[in-house]
């Protein structure tokens, strides 16, 4: 603990032992051999740790690659990053690509660009304007999706589901950047079930949805509406079933 | 002993009055454990199932403590996760009755302690001085052996995960005039079968003992004092005197 910490910067290409720092700096291509401690990492060129990853703030805005599980405060993800690990990040923010071969658990993140996940997302508040795909659940208090490319989970649960179409001027153009950026694909939410107090869907398809208050709103395809309160069916929706319980 | 029956998550949700978002985010929390949830296939969709009375067990036990601690801290209390560094006051362990300068001497060794004794030997103490009453010595050093044998296999975090019993078995073997009678300790799930010949002398449920701790602890501790050894007995008695101790209470009884 008392050993003294040093700050270290690679902007040519160069690699580097595991242990405490407290800032790391990569601009050009660099490697961190072993497990990483530090307060700040920042990679704008291209870098790796090879082993677990606990830091303050990790800003990425060219290309990381983590091969353990990633800790951090903030982690911010501009240019492209892959994660083996789980992801234990308090704010997650992502407006490129992010990758993840495990779980990620936050409080607050939020996603602009694309995201795969291979676990399951756990959060308080959940920012979707971008395209995802969660192999697991995305469980959150606050889910909002603003349907910028194809999004697939799943399961999505939670207090509060608000999933809507871009409809706006900005919404389109940043809706044909998004695609760009994730290969296409139509703006929409694919998921097999939805559970959450309170929901509204636009271009949703799912095969059962449950909760207190529901709106089924345009473009929806759903198999079964489970609702204990409320449930508002739009014209362009499809309900194969509903049920009040 | 009674088999798992399962309950849905809409009867959970309307029987304990509670909301969708509590228990998406409990789960997240820790407070309920991934493996209680049970997924089955009905003729509604995919339908999430729970151990009936461990599920309802947990959530009026959430509810219950969730205004007085913040719900980070909850699941430590709640999942009777184990703290290792706490210690347990003997006060506290007079108070539940498991204080015993035998089974103390025979838990600790020789340096008996005098104020405090760890997570674990409170543990060990909970389980034998449930015992003294059916147990014969050699039983009790036997089911002591065998809990310590398996402390560095994390029992204690399989014991609040998982609910993990103790029990305590005879069997009479008889063969040409000669007639004896084992003694046998098993860590087994709730539901384990034995050969009918085995008499099941007692069964343990080792979360319980673990949950008594913890709660106490949970009670007695105004968050910075969970460090201190020495509660005083005088506030302690005090803020135990709520209703979640009498039904812990009930719990005791009830074996």
């Amino acid at each position: 603990m008392s050993e003294e910490r040093r700050s270290v910067s690679i902007s040519g290409s160069g690699s580097l032992g595991g242990g405490e720092y407290t800032r790391v700096s990569i601009s050009g291509s660099g490697r961190v051999n072993g497990d990483l401690i530090a307060e700040e990492l920042k990679i704008s060129g291209s870098g790796k740790v090879t082993g677990r990853t606990e830091v303050g703030q990790i800003t990425i805005s060219g290309s990381g690659g983590f091969g353990d599980a990633v800790v951090a405060e903030e982690m911010r993800v501009s240019g492209s990053a892959r994660v083996d690990g789980t992801v234990e990040a308090k704010e997650l923010k992502c407006s490129g690509s992010f990758r993840s071969g495990g779980d990620i658990f936050g409080e607050y993140i939020k996603i602009s660009g694309s995201i795969r996940v291979s676990g399951d997302v756990e959060t308080d508040i959940f920012k979707a304007s971008g395209g995802f795909d969660i192999e697991g659940l995305l469980s959150a208090d606050k889910v909002e999706i603003h349907l910028g490319g194809r999004c697939t989970a799943r399961e999505i649960g939670g207090e509060r589901i608000h999933v809507e179409r871009s409809t706006s001027f900005g919404g389109a153009l940043f809706n044909g950047l998004v695609k760009m950026l994730t290969g296409g694909g139509a703006a929409e939410l694919r998921v097999g079930q939805i559970e959450a107090d309170e929901v509204h869907l636009e271009s949703t398809t799912a095969d059962v949805v449950r909760g207190k208050r529901i709106e089924i709103g345009p473009g929806c395809k759903i198999g079964m509406v489970e609702y204990a309160e409320t449930l508002k069916v739009h014209d362009n929706a499809e309900v194969g079933e509903t049920r009040k319980s | 002993m009674n088999e798992e029956r399962l309950i849905s998550k809409k009867e959970v949700l309307e029987q304990m009055g509670i909301s969708y978002g509590q228990l998406y985010r409990w789960k997240r929390k820790g407070l309920i454990p991934e493996a209680w949830f049970v997924r089955r296939s009905t003729f509604t969709g995919q339908e999430t199932f729970f151990p009936r009375d461990k599920i309802l067990d947990r959530i009026a036990r959430i509810k219950d403590m969730k205004d007085d601690h913040p719900l980070d801290d909850l699941a430590e209390l709640i999942t009777t996760s184990v703290n290792a560094k706490l210690r347990v006051a003997l006060s506290k362990l007079e108070r539940l009755g498991w204080l015993d300068g035998d089974l103390l001497r025979a838990c600790c060794g020789d340096e008996t302690p005098d104020e405090a004794v760890s997570i674990w030997e409170a543990f060990v103490l909970g389980v034998l001085s449930r015992l003294r009453q059916v147990a014969r010595d050699e039983e009790i050093e036997l089911v002591q052996r065998t809990l310590k044998s398996q402390k560095g296999n994390g029992l204690l975090e399989r014991v609040s995960e998982n609910g993990v019993q103790l029990k305590l078995l005879r069997k009479r073997v008889s063969s040409g005039g000669i007639s004896a009678q084992i003694s046998l300790v098993a860590l087994t799930e709730e539901s384990a079968v034995f050969d009918p010949e085995i008499e099941v002398v007692t069964a343990i449920d080792l979360g319980t003992v673990l949950q008594r701790i913890n709660l106490d602890l949970a009670r007695s501790s105004n968050g910075a004092t969970q460090e201190a050894p020495e509660a005083e007995p005088g506030s302690t008695e005090e803020t135990n005197e709520g209703p979640g101790q009498a039904s812990t209470d009930r719990e005791v009884n009830d074996e």
